[in-house]
């Protein structure tokens, strides 16, 4: 499916989903997301991993519930904990299946998003395994001088925004020496169009939406 | 005809700031090669950069003057005109880029200047072609050295189609021999395809059989040099070598036992093994990308590697990071990532404060070397406003006071004009003999540093390994 319209789909159901009542409905979304990860053949690691790493919050979100809860403890304690596993899928949906750069191209030619915006954010993505790197080397070049760096300590901001800076100029005149400027129409390698099957799907999976919103299920 | 002329442009940085281009004038003729010399800080950057248009928008003010390509006024042209006729090499190859792979940032060009798809891919693959470098076109930016950044760069403008490329400083970050297989590239471009070429540099080797036209920049203007053989001749290349001893058994400090060293997929060292002299000082040498800093980085556990580095016989993996990080201090190449504090009185007091050597920092002593690097008089200013030289020798100069153990140096000399690379050297070696201390120090810059150091530790073929003797090439 289109990334733009896949991820309108997901903004749209997480907030139905905030205000849904129904233990029944957040786990079809759960299942219908972990089948759609399935049928798209993300790894099965991954997958246990959506499983695994939420059981912490959702056992602790289940107990709050079942022991400070008022009304019927047991079904808000389920409502919520499953909510969670809800979510997590609708986030694995749009995260694991759709890439960065399909996204921001996407939302560039089909919702017209200023081209600045889409390639500064990408411009940015290419620069996280540098942050990284940069940020280690700031605590340990501290180390060497005696100094500890933590994460609150102002001289990290500090030098940090320095990086920034210097980085942003660096990426936008690279940028435009590479011609980019956002006023001009720019031509796609890549197109993305959103074919008549999505937006059929999609107003089908929105109707099952209400009727999961809407329906009395448990 | 002419392919660019400037006519009486001037240009500041600050309004009421003295001008870094005054009155300035220049002619390149169409499908010349056109060398800019002068020295570095002079305003070469500057003038490139606005001639590539990112000027003023991104600094400064022009105060007056015009630009003509192809004799029609450049005034208002907009972003894509300029890229379809000028192309421009920055300094730092990494800054060029902004997607992640070599063929995304081909995409991302042609894209911004409205190429049909359909022509696309056949264009990128011309491009590389024609530099022979094919075989990069899925490879990951972050995985290619300056030498192939730099190739790769002069693809894209090929495929940009400018007729107009300037080069600033292309050969800053690139070693030898990269600089010759460009500098025969380029003159390749003019001949064959054409294109007018403006470099600028510093250094003249290598340039006087190809260039057609010599500009010399000074006090803000350009003057065309016309006895150009005459200039060419101060700058005759002479083979010069350094003589250093072979490290004999004696107490070790650094023990590197069969390690390996990755840069992504690209092996930098495979299985070396040697060790360092306590108390040495020791030179490191190596071609650019050979993986030099990587060295360094994994030294000072910020890169990974397999085998085994043990500092005084004990795995430096086992040593808590902020007690290791005493013993073995880096000179970083950025000066500002050693920077903490404010003012250059602050970060002095800093490094008093951890120094090993309490005794011997007395207010007397400091206040000797900070002359004798010129900085005395500047103990109230901010750091990140000194200039590149002033920047290096107080980062090189508070890390001594440290006197940690082992002090590795990543091209300290770097930006350093003669006068103050031998106060700097002086300074290393009195420092360090008083503490001590072991010294590993990468450098390219090689002249005047005879006599400094005992050893020299080469990396070549992915092996590091001492040698006796280090030929280079130098300008006399």
């Amino acid at each position: 499916m289109n990334p733009s319209l896949k991820l309108g789909l997901v903004l749209i159901a997480s907030f139905e989903i905030a205000f849904m009542q129904s233990i029944v409905a957040n786990i079809t979304i759960a299942a219908l997301g972990l089948l759609y990860l399935l049928s798209k053949r993300v790894s099965l690691k991954k997958l246990l991993w959506l499983l695994l790493v939420p059981i912490i919050p959702v056992i602790g979100t289940w107990l709050s519930f079942y022991a400070h809860g008022t009304g019927d403890v047991f079904h808000s304690a389920w409502l919520l904990s499953t909510r969670i596993y809800a979510y997590i899928y609708l986030g694995g949906i749009l995260t694991l299946t759709v890439s960065v750069e399909d996204l921001l191209g996407s939302l560039e030619q089909n919702c017209h998003i200023p081209t600045k915006f889409v390639y500064g954010t990408l411009g940015a993505f290419n620069f996280v395994p540098r942050v990284n790197q940069t940020v280690k080397q700031m605590k340990i070049a501290a180390l060497m001088r005696g100094e500890v760096l933590h994460v609150w300590s102002p001289e990290i901001f500090f030098k940090s925004i320095l990086v920034s800076l210097r980085w942003s100029d660096n990426l936008a005149q690279a940028m435009q020496s590479h011609g980019f400027s956002e006023y001009t129409k720019r031509s796609h390698y890549q197109t993305y169009s959103i074919p008549k099957w999505n937006w059929a799907l999609a107003v089908i999976l929105l109707i099952c939406l209400q009727i999961l919103a809407f329906g009395h299920f448990i | 005809m002419e392919k660019l002329t400037i006519e009486n442009l001037s240009f500041c940085y600050q309004k009421n700031d003295s001008k870094v281009l005054n009155d300035l004038n220049l002619k390149l003729p169409d499908g010349t090669m056109n060398l800019l010399f002068g020295p570095s800080g002079c305003g070469k950057s500057t003038l490139m950069k606005i001639i590539a248009g990112l000027y003023p928008e991104y600094a400064g003010h022009v105060l007056s003057g015009t630009i003509n390509f192809n004799e029609q006024s450049t005034e208002n042209w907009t972003t894509r005109d300029i890229a379809k006729h000028i192309a421009i090499l920055f300094q730092n190859p990494t800054d060029q880029f902004s997607m992640t792979t070599v063929k995304q940032e081909f995409i991302f060009t042609l894209e911004n200047l409205g190429y049909p798809r359909q022509q696309m891919d056949q264009r990128i693959q011309h491009a590389l072609e024609r530099l022979d470098i094919a075989h990069f076109i899925d490879r990951r930016l972050d995985s290619l050295s300056g030498g192939e950044l730099q190739k790769v760069s002069l693809a894209i403008t090929l495929a940009m189609d400018c007729d107009l490329i300037i080069l600033d400083e292309p050969f800053a970050c690139i070693d030898l021999k990269s600089r010759q297989q460009l500098l025969k590239l380029l003159k390749d471009l003019q001949v064959n395809d054409g294109k007018t070429i403006l470099v600028s540099d510093h250094d003249l080797m290598g340039y006087q059989d190809i260039i057609d036209n010599l500009f010399h920049f000074q006090a803000g203007q350009i003057v065309k040099v016309n006895d150009t053989q005459h200039i060419f001749q101060r700058y005759q290349k002479a083979n010069q070598s350094l003589q250093f001893s072979l490290p004999e058994k004696s107490e070790s400090i650094v023990d590197l036992c069969n390690l390996q060293l990755k840069n992504g997929q690209k092996p930098l060292i495979t299985d070396s093994s040697l060790e360092f002299s306590n108390g040495k000082l020791i030179l490191l040498t190596g071609e650019n990308g050979s993986g030099k800093s990587a060295f360094f980085s994994a030294l000072t556990k910020l890169h990974d590697y397999s085998g085994l580095i043990e500092y005084q016989h004990k795995n430096i993996q086992k040593y808590n990071s902020r007690k290791y990080a005493r013993q073995i201090g880096l000179v970083f190449q950025d000066a500002q990532m050693q920077y903490l504090k404010l003012t250059l009185q602050e970060e002095i007091d800093l490094s008093l404060k951890h120094t090993r050597y309490q005794d011997f920092w007395t207010k007397k002593r400091v206040k000797d070397y900070l002359q004798l690097l010129h900085l005395d008089h500047l103990r109230e200013h901010i750091v990140y406003q000194l200039s590149g030289g002033q920047k290096k020798k107080l980062q090189i100069f508070e890390m001594l006071i440290l006197g940690n153990p082992v002090l590795l140096l990543d091209e300290p000399l770097s930006g350093l004009d003669l006068d103050s690379t031998k106060a700097v050297m002086e300074m290393i070696k009195s420092i360090a003999s008083q503490q001590s201390q072991t010294i590993v120090m990468i450098s390219h810059q090689l002249g005047g540093l005879n006599g400094f150091f005992d050893y020299h530790l080469q990396l070549a073929d992915q092996k590091l390994s001492y040698t006796e003797v280090l030929n280079y090439e130098s300008i006399s």
